[in-house]
């Protein structure tokens, strides 16, 4: 609680901090309130705390969650240095608004009621809304905006009136009461089940509600994007498991059948419309479409097993993208645009660059010796224990699809040559991030029992 | 100290990384000093540990460095296990392999890849110590691979040769046949005792029935292992053609130490083969009809490094014989003296290579004798030793395995015995062939004959000494009471299995008999050498001449590589080409190839779909609703 306190608190003094014109001040700033944020909540740790009359838990499930989505945020600002200044006078309105968007994710991931689970979501979404549309006189940014915010609307709609016939089926918002409540044969519940597991997909970007996901990404500033495809998927999906496991775990067997369904569309939408996309961008958007689909394969396994895949899957993917996006921003800034071509002879110009990229391309795929092999083997793990066999042969034969467009980027980089390519220069920010990246990918894919017996 | 024996291999493992890592940066003299040196240090530290285990009361003791492998119910923890047995193998490692790394220096000063000749012998005996030193079969197995490794790089060391690609790439593939076998030993030793450590297995294995079947399953796998690996028939085609690494590896690998491994492993698991005399007889066997196979295709081979090649195949058949009929001491002892006499014959060889300027063949040689003095007054030495002459250190080891065999079986004796007059001829044709007579070489060559420097010589007398008196470590019963040094040592090792083999029981009278036969045919085998190649001057006939009966069975190593050819690789490329064409190319890149084109076309259809649109985008979103609701309506 402490935590979300601190984050809540840091975002109104860093708007402060701009609007006295302290600008070399909101870096150190952030990263310290993020730092003191991060151990207050490891400090909640096996407290089991109920906050304002059981509408917050904060339960190692939403520590776990919300000190990696702390620390992501964390990595991304380590990345921001220099970067917003090139695109907007007001730097401290990003920091604040990403501080708010991170706010409502630590929300999300410790709701023990579905207002505070709709409370969280809008405090996110609205907070992304502007941040996607915050390069003002960049049309494409305006559209990426307006897009997300019109179909946001809806998607809110849908959870709203899924809440709402839920509320009606078993008169509470309590997540524990819902659980209990024995109404889950009526149609009414089914219904507020099916429009709020829409409502959460639209967020986590699963197929046929994924559609604003590219658009959106392709538009929005590279670190925003980055943002989106790390922070916000992690809180989206560690709260659709929350709400799941803590209220619905009971009706799996009505909507386990939905999901599956979802599963697979979102597989396959994702990674067959990746197979031909030419900018890394929209490439990784496409990607993140395809990794949603990997993780609903671990909501079908309801149960504390679910949770450890899912945190190991967010963690190694959240780690694989900030590299990833890091990267293509660079690329693109030197180069122009984010055109697989731009990576040509990456390796030869910035080895150290090359390597990482492919570490976090291998990490993606799923690649053994790197976090996102163990995300993936323990989804599919824990989706196999439910005997859900033949998804996981379709999840598979996704995978394999996935390597080839993601090792499209290793062999530009390393197969293609560029003759007037010249070495980025990185700053230290990206330098440091980059490496602990780089040793965290590895650390987890080689010991990845440090993070997956701790739920 | 033994709790410390960690450092033993470390040290050469920290060598080669030195030398790996600043092989470019490093000068020539530092890395030989930093090689030599490291090997030197773990030298000592085993003089060390062999003085407290000696001094101490207990007969091994096992050294837990950190927890390897957990699966299920099984451990596999890092450990060291340091027994007197370990102790031999320590000393002969890091002695003999210290003499040669200094003999390196001299002998590969012009080579151009000095850094990493010494890197990779460093390498070598950290992981050949590692082999010695692990507490269970599975870090044995780590070293054994690592040395196979090793042995690899240094026989292909000068890689521009495609010759020598291909030997080395010949002894990494039979040995990996023989490290099929080991492995398979390795599991049935985990399904049958739950375990890889020696402490664990043999005193469970201790209880188990005399010729139980799953005992004779692992020997006999193991043994395949040792097959490989010491290079015994039918594996046995690699060690020759190792001989296209440069001199001091094959002296240090392919002579004194990793091809001994095998003999090692079968002397480790020595209870386990007591208990199954199947496989015991198995082991005699092999190792009686490799040692004169091996003899007699040396006999005939003009390639000075081909004969000491063959003659160590042959030697350790001897071992193996050892070791087949309980003479597990003795299987060690020859392994020890063999060492020191097969280790200075390879470094004498290589002096007169290097004296020569890389000419091999003894027909290109003779007349050595005052050109270079010391290496041939050590290399005779060595040669006698190996021939069995008193008081030599091949005579102690070979009379023991001989009294052993003859106690078990006298005909094993008869051809132990013709098997040694062999050895006797074809080592004293090639001593003669090469340093009596007259030179045979070139004008030029003859005018470069020079003694070798001193960093070549002085490890050539210190090696000569050890074939002088390593014998008078093992004086058997015959001679003096309880004068078998080495057997004292080595007792609490082979305490077990000797409670369930038979003695050995010869009376002290046949062994003088037999003794004095065998050192009177070894010396009218000399003679018959000296009146053939001295006295009538006879030098083997060139290459291209035609030869006939069992010479050219000999001369051509009775077709062995030949037979391979036609009957394993021949058949395996036709087999391996209709795969290629016809299962990987049509089959399975058609299906690879058509799943791939299937998804382009998907894709290319897909992306379609995502138009930039809202009011599509909303449609997609709102027929997915409509469809959820319908599908769960029909279901439920």
């Amino acid at each position: 609680m402490t935590s979300l306190i601190i984050v809540s608190v840091l975002a109104v003094a860093v708007l402060y901090l701009g609007l006295f014109k302290y600008k070399t001040a909101l870096l150190p700033v952030s990263v310290t309130g993020l730092l003191a944020a991060a151990a207050m909540a490891a400090m909640d740790w096996d407290l089991e705390k109920m906050y304002f009359s059981e509408m917050m838990l904060f339960d190692n499930y939403a520590v776990a969650f919300s000190i990696l989505l702390i620390l992501t945020t964390l990595l991304i600002f380590g990345l921001s240095r220099n970067y917003f200044e090139k695109i907007s006078n007001n730097v401290a309105e990003y920091y604040a608004l990403m501080l708010f968007a991170l706010a409502g994710g630590v929300v999300m991931v410790s709701f023990h009621n579905l207002a505070m689970l709709f409370i969280g979501i809008e405090i996110l979404s609205i907070s992304l809304y502007v941040l996607a549309g915050i390069r003002r006189k960049d049309p494409a940014s305006n559209e990426a905006s307006l897009k997300y915010f019109l179909m946001g609307a809806f998607a809110t709609g849908f959870l709203l009136f899924g809440t709402a016939l839920i509320y009606g089926a078993t008169g509470s918002f309590n997540l524990a009461a819902i659980a209990s409540s024995g109404a889950f044969e009526s149609a009414l519940f089914r219904a507020g089940v099916l429009l709020m597991m829409v409502g959460l997909s639209f967020k986590v970007s699963v197929a046929p509600f994924h559609t604003w996901t590219p658009d959106v990404y392709e538009g929005s500033p590279g670190l925003i994007a980055m943002f989106m495809a790390t922070v916000v998927k992690t809180a989206g999906f560690a709260a659709f498991l929350r709400l799941f496991l803590m209220a619905f775990a009971e009706a799996s067997a009505f909507w386990a059948i939905t999901v599956a369904i979802l599963c697979i569309l979102t597989l396959f939408a994702g990674n067959i419309t990746a197979v031909f996309q030419d900018r890394f961008k929209r490439l990784l958007a496409w990607s993140s479409v395809s990794h949603a689909g990997y993780l609903l394969l671990a909501i079908l396994a309801v149960g504390f097993s679910a949770s450890s895949a899912v945190l190991v899957y967010t963690i190694a993917y959240s780690l694989a993208s900030v590299a990833a996006f890091g990267i293509m921003i660079l690329v693109s800034r030197a180069r122009g645009n984010d055109h697989l071509d731009s990576f040509n002879g990456l390796a030869r110009t910035n080895p150290f660059l090359a390597f990482t990229l492919t570490l976090a391309v291998c990490s993606l795929a799923g690649i053994p010796l790197t976090a996102g092999f163990f995300g993936k083997f323990y989804v599919f793990k824990v989706a196999l224990a439910q005997g859900y066999t033949w998804l996981v042969v379709l999840a598979v034969i996704n995978a394999m699809i996935g390597i080839y467009y993601y090792f499209k980027v290793i062999i530009a980089m390393y197969m293609k040559e560029n003759a007037n390519a010249v070495a980025i220069q990185l700053n230290p920010g990206f330098r440091l991030v980059l490496s602990i990246v780089v040793f965290l990918i590895f650390l987890f894919g080689i010991f990845p029992g440090l993070i997956a017996n701790i739920l | 100290m033994i709790e410390k024996s960690w450092l033993i291999p470390l040290l050469p493992f920290l060598g080669f990384l030195i030398n790996g890592l600043g092989r470019s940066r490093i000068s020539k003299k530092t890395a030989a000093v930093i090689g030599s040196a490291s090997v030197l240090c773990s030298f000592i530290l085993s003089v060390l540990v062999f003085f407290e285990l000696q001094g101490s009361a207990e007969t091994g003791v096992t050294v837990k460095l950190f927890e390897w492998i957990r699966a299920g119910s099984l451990q596999i923890p890092f450990s060291f296990y340091v027994d007197p047995l370990t102790c031999v193998w320590l000393l002969v490692i890091t002695g003999i392999g210290f003499l040669i790394h200094v003999y390196s220096a001299g002998y590969m000063h012009a080579d151009q890849g000095f850094g990493k000749f010494f890197s990779y012998l460093n390498l070598f005996v950290f992981f050949m110590l590692i082999l010695v030193m692990g507490a269970g079969y599975a870090i044995m197995f780590i070293g054994w691979e690592g040395v196979g490794l090793c042995s690899y790089l240094l026989i292909g060391f000068w890689y521009k040769n495609d010759a020598y690609n291909d030997a080395a790439k010949k002894a990494f593939i039979m040995n990996r046949i023989g490290d099929l076998g080991f492995l398979l030993g390795i599991f049935l030793l985990i399904a049958t005792f739950g375990s890889t450590d020696f402490t664990e297995i043999f005193p469970q294995a201790a209880g188990f029935q005399s010729g139980d079947g799953r005992l004779l399953a692992i020997t006999l796998c193991l043994f395949i292992g040792a097959v490989g690996k010491s290079a015994q028939l039918p594996l046995y085609t690699w060690l020759p053609d190792a001989m296209a690494g440069p001199t001091p590896v094959s002296a240090l690998i392919h002579a004194a130490t990793m091809v001994t491994a095998g003999v090692y492993m079968v002397a480790r698991s020595n209870i386990l083969y007591a208990l199954s005399p199947v496989a015991m007889t198995v082991v005699a066997i092999t190792g009686l009809a490799t040692a004169i196979f091996a003899a007699l295709i040396a006999l005939t081979q003009n390639d000075i490094k081909k004969v000491l090649a063959y003659s160590t195949v042959s030697q350790l058949g001897y071992m193996f014989l050892a070791l087949g009929v309980g003479a597990f001491t003795g299987a060690v002892f020859h392994v020890m003296t063999h060492a020191f006499f097969k280790a200075l014959l390879f470094l004498g060889a290589g002096s007169v290579i290097h004296a020569l300027h890389d000419q091999q063949d003894m027909r290109r040689m003779g007349g050595l004798k005052k050109a270079m003095p010391v290496t041939f007054l050590t290399m005779l030495l060595a040669t006698l030793a190996i021939s069995g002459i008193p008081p030599f250190s091949g005579f102690f080891s070979k009379d023991e395995i001989l009294a052993h065999a003859f106690s078990r079986d006298p005909l094993l004796w008869v051809l132990g015995f013709a098997g040694a007059l062999l050895t006797a001829f074809y080592m004293f044709r090639m001593l003669f062939l090469t340093f009596w007579g007259d030179f045979r070489g070139t004008a030029k060559e003859k005018q470069g004959i020079h003694e070798s420097p001193a960093s070549m010589t002085v490890p050539l007398i210190l090696l000569a000494v050890l074939s002088v008196v390593g014998g008078f470590l093992g004086i058997p019963e015959v001679f003096a009471r309880q004068a078998h040094l080495l057997g004292g040592f080595l007792a609490p090792v082979f305490a077990a299995s000797q409670e369930v083999l038979p003695a050995m029981h010869v009376p002290h009278s046949t062994e003088w008999i037999l003794m004095g036969i065998s050192v009177l045919g070894v010396l009218v085998s000399i003679g018959m050498a000296w009146s053939l190649y001295v006295k009538k001057k006879r030098v083997p006939a060139e290459d291209t001449v035609q030869r006939s009966g069992l010479v050219a069975w000999s001369y051509h190593k009775f077709y062995v590589d030949e037979l391979y050819q036609a009957l394993i690789v021949r058949p395996l490329d036709a087999l391996s080409g209709f795969f290629y064409r016809v299962m990987d190319k049509r089959f399975i890149d058609g299906i690879v190839n058509g799943v791939g084109s299937t998804i382009l076309a998907f894709s290319s259809t897909l992306r379609l779909l995502q138009t930039g649109r809202i009011g599509s985008y909303l449609f997609y979103m709102v027929a997915g609703i409509i469809l959820i609701f319908l599908l769960n309506y029909l279901i439920f």
